[in-house]
């Protein structure tokens, strides 16, 4: 890919882990640093427990900080989604300010099964952040329940922050190293889906019609079903493209909107597809950027059958 | 074999044709219907389920479909009637053609000219073969001079019953496209000027690509052909986003004298231009369709809505007493009403729109 970032590289993300030894500790380090980031003037967002953006709040009020959207959906937390949505968020942000400061603390009621959740959130903050003029500080716990916490802490941030600054963080590995060989978490499986339909490239128009049909009866709006409709076309194309010839496509009806995997028996040249805008020339890649954009989650993960997409679309 | 189009039949004229998609299928009724709406005969469609694509379409082909169904120019024989003709015994049919053609000359229209979904009657649910009523068609024609095109598409028809109504019509349309694949169809219309029916997405990706090279190409070598390539989308609900892409790239490398050119783009493959970086190339402009698609007033206007009402005097019911084609219906100011509604009202467009097939 021949991106070229518009920023400057000393106004790019720059993505520093600081320890913490508990809840308490966690909640002083992070009033410390918004008192802080307040006081130099510069735009706050942060990403924190409950209980630490109250107290952060609290302390600085509300002028010039904002809270991160944390989407966490009936199917649990998805690293990517949530790193996509920053993404938009952020961009937003960044319109109007020079740079943002984002604080993000470890939340263990997002640690799912084995606490992958946050590994796969750095990891994807890394890319769909990379080209932004972000601060990011993530505060981590020294002593977590799950080991896999730290070991994903240590080795998604380029920096560490301590009492002696900010300095180079030796055991850093880009996203590509850290989420090779490490099996990303599943969604939480629901039930039997609604519809089931095997297709390849000459039936994509028949699971084009299927969701244009289900979607007006699910409250989607006109619009929002065609974009819904493009939406999963997209993944339903990527998965004929790039895998096997035939994939599979499973459709949930909810009372919370249209659920829907995709599965094919490829393999993914990148772990976590779609978090950057393509380059204008380049041809591929755009269509899992843009129905990102379009869902509210959308989810991607591989096991030894092949590659699975999990999304989710609220009216 | 002929090689004149839809729109060019005439008074006098039966023709089939085989459309191979559906995309041709819309394609040719609306051209056949726009011929007669042109020359102001009197303009019938014998629905069965099809009325609405056809209708769009006419729309798409910027007929002025809400204003002449107003008027009582075109007419949409219910599908019921148009089931019940196949079930009445010839002669009644012929009387009724003939009243029929002659009502729409009392009326002023300078002719009559009919088409529609008549694949009910090639089961011959009376025990009547079709192609009696179709000699009865023919008869109609050479003694009243209307103007009839009967279509036989592969989606109700078998091709042992195509083939057995080929042989009855003395001329057959054919109406070539440069590409036709069953869900994307490509129509030359112009030097360089072509128009896309249906749906671009995988399947047909690379056809997009070679189109408008090879449109390119033929606007370079004539010296003195327009510099813009125009892309008449009206009829093109859905494009995907590698689709969208290769316009937008293809229009980047177009050499500076030239231009793509969308017309009518519907709002939703709209949305997909503009999130594929549409608005930043210059040599590409896009054209948004100026209205949404019209409708018919829905039936739900109840029992005694006009549209039901016009309905209820279409001809073939009454084949028994000979009545006459309906009058200027008596109350014009409510239809008025609902059909102007429904051509200016952007949320009356069909939710499925973009999507289905």
């Amino acid at each position: 890919m021949k991106v070229e970032s518009r920023v400057p590289a000393h106004t790019r993300l720059r993505h520093a882990v600081e320890f913490h030894d508990g809840p308490e500790d966690q909640l002083t380090r992070a009033v410390a640093f918004a008192r802080a980031t307040v006081r130099r003037g510069e735009q706050l967002a942060v990403a924190v427990p409950p209980t630490v953006e109250k107290a952060v709040f609290d302390a600085v009020g509300h002028a010039g900080v904002v809270a991160l959207t944390a989407p966490f959906g009936a199917s649990g937390g998805s690293g990517q989604t949530t790193a996509a949505t920053w993404a938009r968020e952020l961009r937003s942000l960044v319109q109007s300010d020079p740079g943002v400061t984002v604080l993000c603390g470890h939340d263990p009621a997002h640690d799912g099964v084995d606490g992958g959740y946050w590994t796969e959130l750095d990891a994807a903050l890394n890319v769909s952040l990379a080209d932004l003029p972000v601060d990011l500080v993530c505060l981590y716990p020294a002593w977590p329940l799950h080991l896999e916490v730290l070991e994903g802490a240590r080795a998604n941030h380029p920096y560490v922050l301590d009492d002696g600054g900010l300095r180079h963080n030796p055991e850093h590995r880009c996203p590509l190293e850290v989420l090779r060989g490490r099996e990303r978490a599943a969604p939480l499986v629901l039930g039997p889906p609604d519809l089931t339909y095997r297709y390849n490239s000459w039936q994509l128009h028949e699971v084009r019609r299927m969701v244009a049909r289900l979607a007006p009866a699910l409250g989607f709006d006109p619009v929002r079903s065609e974009d819904l409709v493009l939406a999963v076309n997209e993944i339903a194309t990527n998965a004929v493209e790039h895998g096997a010839p035939q994939a599979e496509i499973q459709l949930w009806a909810t009372a919370g909107g249209l659920v829907c995997e995709v599965h094919d028996t490829g393999d993914l040249d990148e772990p976590l597809p779609g978090l950057t805008a393509p380059h204008p020339a380049e041809p591929r890649g755009r269509g899992v950027w843009i129905a990102r954009q379009l869902c509210d989650l959308l989810h991607v993960w591989q096991d030894r059958r092949g590659t699975h997409v999990r999304l989710h679309a609220t009216p | 074999m002929s090689v004149r189009a839809a729109e060019d039949l005439a008074s006098g004229d039966h023709a089939c044709a085989v459309p191979v998609s559906d995309e041709q299928l819309w394609e040719l009724t609306a051209r056949f219907l726009s011929g007669g709406l042109r020359r102001n005969e009197k303009v019938v469609y014998f629905d069965d389920g099809t009325s609405e694509r056809v209708l769009d379409r006419l729309t798409e082909d910027r007929m002025p479909v809400a204003a002449t169904l107003r008027s009582g120019q075109l007419q949409v024989v219910p599908a019921d009637v148009t089931r019940g003709a196949f079930r009445s015994p010839v002669a009644d049919v012929r009387a009724l053609l003939h009243s029929y053609v002659d009502g729409s000359v009392a009326q002023g229209w300078s002719g009559f000219r009919m088409t529609g979904q008549m694949s009910y009657g090639a089961d011959a649910p009376a025990g009547i073969p079709m192609t009696a009523y179709d000699a009865a068609l023919d008869d109609v024609v050479r003694e009243r001079r209307l103007a009839a095109l009967c279509l036989y598409d592969h989606g109700h028809y078998t091709q042992e019953q195509i083939e057995r109504m080929r042989v009855a019509h003395r001329e057959e349309l054919t109406a070539p496209a440069a590409y036709d694949d069953g869900l994307l169809r490509i129509t030359q219309t112009g030097v360089t000027a072509v128009r896309l029916a249906g749906e671009a997405d995988h399947s047909n990706r690379p056809v997009i690509h070679k189109l408008i090279t090879d449109t390119l190409d033929r606007a370079l070598r004539s010296a003195d052909a327009p510099t813009d390539i125009e892309l008449n989308l009206a009829s093109l609900r859905f494009i995907d986003v590698a689709g969208a892409v290769a316009l937008v790239h293809a229009a980047e490398e177009f050499p500076s004298s030239h231009r793509l050119v969308l017309g009518d783009v519907r709002p939703g493959v709209q949305r997909v231009l503009d999130r594929c970086g549409a608005p930043f190339a210059t040599q590409l402009l896009v054209r948004e369709a100026r209205r949404p698609p019209a409708r018919l007033p829905e039936p739900a206007d109840g029992p005694h809505g006009p549209r039901e009402r016009r309905l209820a005097g279409a001809p073939l019911e009454g084949a028994g007493n000979g009545s006459r084609p309906e009058q200027d219906a008596p109350d014009d100011t409510d239809e008025t009403d609902a059909s102007d509604a429904v051509d200016e009202d952007p949320r009356r467009e069909r939710a499925t729109e973009g999507a289905a097939g």
